[in-house]
């Protein structure tokens, strides 16, 4: 089974045995409540599932994975700058064919009252600006998209 | 006495005063846009009214509509929480003008209070130590002319401000004219006024706030300090008190400063006088808050006193019920934000799926959500504040972290694991607590401290759970209630 992280992909095979499932010398127990034996100790886990990522709550700790149908592409949305929430664009600061280094600033939008920079990830050249200042961008919308 | 108040706010402070008003044996009415339909405040009121219009300016910052259902459904006053309208002079003045009584200071001492420049002017004249800073009158020219003589770093602010908007840390002269545009741009749209003011930004120093109450039989006094250092983006994290930084003789000289601030606006009500406390224990007059603040909490459990139900009982025209100043143990309160800290604490969206809050000893959760409730871009992304009490401080940092070891939140990014290691950050635990900590220890921003025995064990019981299905439920469509239980039948009739 294999799981999308924000550190990247991971794959796991669990041993399956009724209800319980081991991996690395852990095992969880399913049924209406988790519990996760770790080094002969019992820890409570919560989890849910949103879309395709579950959540789970261990120890203290709050992770998501996310779930990678087998065959799925792998094509990950590298280059392009989305909006991190629903906003409004402020500022527009490179035009199409600007060449930009890792870390300029290349908008600045207003989202829940604070504003925000785009920053660019990498070097490279801008390849086409989706908004304009004023706009209204929705979460998740692709601002701009950089090239090599 | 109070008869009917009507609540001019929503979520987490709608919640706590709608709560007192019960206790009080005062009407509750809350008041709500269509977006908070259905969430925990607007069931807490004894009479909920829906806010017609959308977005904050034809809602919750409407004043015509707010005072227009205050008469309609018979309220005698409008408590303002905080934020939303509770520092606008204008609307307790159009309170006042209705008949109706305003649970706050008067509008006089809103105004004196709230323009930062008009506070340090009043304050100076009371003999209350001010920032050493340049004030500012007009525009963009005169903040690049004025900040060479103030020195860097410097903070820009906004004027009419709080919360953090058009406020800006400048440590570079080249980067001062595009700080202060934008400075000037957040305080327009946050507040509809863009004047901006310099002063030195004293690194190193804590933030410090005395709490004050005055009823209007001439008593004013203090409820001791408020620790609230730990700050993010200038918005307050984790709050404590008493501080360490306070010694019996420091607190007594900065609360008289502060019963002397409320005295010079012959304040009525609740409120706090914000201090920045040098590392050599000087002391300088920040800003008065004239309203509840959040983090009241904390007071409220280490000196026993309610101050939501005095603010109700000196607005109500009787005299506060509060004793000599008596403070016991040690409070802390964690704000829950949805928001990123591992991604320079942006705010965060989401439904809340799983929404498990800690209990046990010692442990006072004060929310404005629950599990289920969709988390939205149109509010402020502070969800709820985590406050406990413990002997000591040592155990106050301990039961928090069990607390929020136990506080599940899952569908929507929050702060609850940074708030965790918050706890046991060795600074913290020594006390070390400055309002730029979060930028000295985690420059880089910060990331979870997660081992890889932990992250292979959430990868495990998300494995196992994909593999069971866990949690869908299975609908065995009609099966069950197909067949009547004959208790619940018995159940019914003696319930």
């Amino acid at each position: 089974m294999e799981f999308k992280t924000s550190e990247g992909r991971i794959e796991i095979d669990a041993k399956r045995t009724g209800s319980a499932f081991t991996h690395e010398g852990m095992t969880i127990h399913t049924g209406d409540e988790l519990w996760l034996e770790i080094d002969g100790r019992k820890h409570k886990a919560v989890a849910t599932k949103v879309g395709d990522v579950w959540w789970v709550h261990v120890n203290g700790h709050t992770m998501q994975f996310e779930v990678i149908e087998p065959g799925a592409s792998s094509s990950d949305d590298e280059g392009g700058l989305s909006a991190p929430m629903p906003g409004k664009i402020l500022e527009v600061h490179v035009s199409e064919g600007q060449s930009v280094k890792s870390g300029d600033v290349l908008m600045v939008m207003e989202a829940m009252k604070m504003e925000h920079k785009i920053v660019a990830s990498s070097d490279g050249k801008v390849e086409s600006i989706h908004f304009r200042e004023g706009d209204q961008v929705p979460q998740g919308a692709e601002l701009l998209s950089l090239g090599e | 006495m109070l008869k009917r108040t009507l609540v001019a706010n929503r979520g987490e402070i709608a919640c706590r005063i709608l709560r007192a008003c019960r206790e009080a044996g005062i009407e509750g009415v809350a008041i709500y846009a269509s977006n908070d339909a259905g969430t925990l405040f607007t069931e807490l009121a004894d009479i909920s009214v829906q806010l017609e219009g959308e977005g904050l300016a034809e809602t919750y910052l409407n004043q015509e509509q707010i005072l227009q259902i205050a008469i309609d459904t018979g309220c005698d006053s409008i408590h303002p929480g905080f934020g939303f309208l509770s520092e606008r002079a204008d609307f307790a003045q159009a309170v006042m003008d209705s008949g109706l009584i305003w649970v706050g200071p008067s509008p006089d001492a809103i105004t004196k209070m709230g323009d930062k420049m008009t506070a340090r002017i009043t304050m100076k004249e009371a003999g209350v130590p001010v920032i050493p800073g340049e004030e500012v009158t007009g525009g963009l020219d005169e903040v690049l002319q004025i900040a060479p003589s103030v020195g860097y770093p410097l903070l820009l602010k906004a004027t009419a401000g709080g919360g953090g908007k058009g406020m800006r840390a400048v440590h570079r002269q080249e980067d001062l004219e595009s700080e202060a545009r934008a400075a000037m741009r957040e305080a327009l749209n946050a507040f509809g006024d863009d004047r901006i003011y310099v002063e030195r930004l004293l690194t190193g120093s804590r933030h410090i706030e005395i709490q004050v109450l005055a009823d209007k039989y001439g008593k004013t006094i203090h409820l001791g300090e408020r620790e609230c250092s730990v700050q993010r983006r200038h918005q307050k994290v984790f709050e404590e008190s008493p501080s360490v930084a306070l010694d019996a003789e420091l607190r007594e000289a900065m609360g008289e400063a502060a019963c002397a601030a409320a005295r010079a606006v012959f304040y009525e009500g609740a409120g706090t006088v914000e201090f920045l406390v040098t590392p050599d224990g000087e002391f300088f007059f920040l800003e008065m808050n004239t309203r509840i603040q959040v983090e009241h909490p904390v007071t409220e459990m280490v000196t026993g006193v309610d101050l939501v139900r005095e603010q109700l009982r000196i607005a109500g025209g009787q005299p506060m019920s509060c004793g000599p100043l008596n403070m016991r143990g040690h409070a802390i309160e964690v704000r829950l934000y949805a928001e990123d800290p591992s991604n320079n604490f942006l705010p965060a969206i989401g439904e809340l799926k799983k929404f498990i809050a800690p209990s046990g000893p010692g442990v006072r959760l004060d929310t404005g959500v629950r599990e289920g409730d969709a988390v939205t871009p149109d509010y402020d992304p502070m969800l709820a504040k985590l406050i406990v009490w413990a002997p000591s401080r040592e155990e106050a940092l301990q039961r928090m972290g069990r607390a929020l070891d136990e506080f599940v939140v899952l569908g929507c990014t929050t702060n609850v694991r940074f708030l965790r290691e918050l706890c046991t950050n060795q600074d913290v635990v020594d006390g070390w607590t400055t309002t730029d900590m979060i930028d000295r220890l985690w420059p880089d921003g910060w990331n979870p401290n997660i081992s890889e025995q932990m992250s292979n064990a959430g990868l495990l019981v998300a494995a196992a759970c994909e593999s069971t299905n866990h949690g869908r439920v299975l609908t065995s469509s009609g099966e069950s209630s197909a067949i009547p239980s004959p208790f619940s039948t018995i159940n019914r009739r003696f319930p």
